[in-house]
């Protein structure tokens, strides 16, 4: 009898320690964690210190100022070359080579 | 130039411009927040840097086989591509990476092997710029070592140990993210298209220059 009460113990108190842990567990995947304290940003590591803004806007603008930059010096190649080919034209036709 | 190129030119300054735009709409991703909207930038860039080197690996094959000086022009107008896609690539990286990662740079195989591909662009452009006569065909044997390193750097994620995303990561994307990112892949495709267009142009009018040149001196 002794042992069925003491089994019987057992297993109930196991049971409830199940469902404990459980409930934790829940608790803690269901809701945000508490916050305990304030933390100043600087006192972050310094990966989570960092803006992300600054460094997106860096991106784009290095993006566009690049091809920008690209575009105008092909511009400037092809009219420089249209330019040379133009007056050579020219000079051979005045030459009568042409 | 064709009558069609300054609309297509316009059309694709409106994509870019409203860009931006677009990759506003896209939602942040979990981990990472504002900083991974980089991403709509970068991967196209290193796509089209890939497709670049890949396009001047071919058409340096077929100036080997045939000497046209045709692929020869569109090898040089597509290493120029390279480089410029390459270089969008390196720096937009690294700035995604300092937030994402806690550091600027990382020696794995992908970022490696990436930075290996551009530099063998920029070799194959000086070698054309200062290797003398015949430097065409040096520079053309370099580009096929260029577009071999291609499927290297896109299987390496897969392969080798690294924190850069996988290439499971894009078809895995949702609507409301790959939406902008093939809007900003066509926007880099085309605009790849229409610079590669006017680089060969300008190479055509360079060896129309050199024509008359030679003419000219063997007249004199």
């Amino acid at each position: 009898m002794l042992r069925v009460v003491a089994v019987t113990l057992l297993a109930v108190s196991g049971f409830g320690q199940s469902v404990a842990d459980q409930a934790v567990t829940l608790s803690a995947q269901g809701q945000p964690k508490q916050q305990e304290q304030f933390t100043p940003i600087d006192q972050l590591p310094p990966q989570e210190q960092l803006p992300a803004a600054p460094l997106l806007v860096a991106a784009y603008v290095f993006v566009l100022l690049t091809l920008f930059g690209y575009m105008f010096i092909m511009s400037r190649r092809m009219t420089v070359i249209q330019r040379e080919v133009d007056r050579l034209d020219s000079d051979m036709k005045r030459s009568g080579r042409g | 130039m064709p009558k069609w190129f300054s609309p297509a030119v316009l059309v694709c300054g409106v994509m870019f411009a409203i860009s931006p735009l677009v990759i506003a709409q896209a939602p942040y991703e979990s981990t990472m927040g504002l900083v991974q909207k980089v991403f709509y930038y970068h991967m196209p860039s290193a796509w089209v840097f890939l497709t670049a080197s890949v396009v001047c690996g071919i058409a340096s094959a077929r100036f080997l086989a045939t000497g046209n000086p045709r692929h020869d022009r569109t090898a040089l107008a597509a290493a120029e591509m390279a480089v410029l896609f390459g270089l969008v690539t390196l720096v937009t990286g690294p700035l995604w990476a300092r937030k994402a990662w806690g550091t600027w740079w990382v020696w794995d195989a992908r970022i490696t092997s990436s930075l290996v591909g551009w530099m063998i662009a920029w070799a194959y452009l000086i070698l054309r710029q200062y290797g003398g006569p015949g430097s065409e065909k040096l520079a053309a044997g370099l580009a096929l070592f260029g577009m071999a390193n291609v499927p290297f750097i896109y299987v390496s994620v897969n392969y080798w140990r690294t924190i850069h995303p996988a290439t499971t990561v894009v078809p895995k994307l949702p609507f409301s993210m790959g939406f902008p990112l093939l809007f900003c892949l066509a926007a880099f495709y085309f605009l790849m298209f229409l610079l590669m267009k006017l680089r060969v142009r300008v190479a055509e009018q360079q060896a129309r220059l050199d024509a008359i040149y030679l003419s000219l001196d063997e007249q004199a």
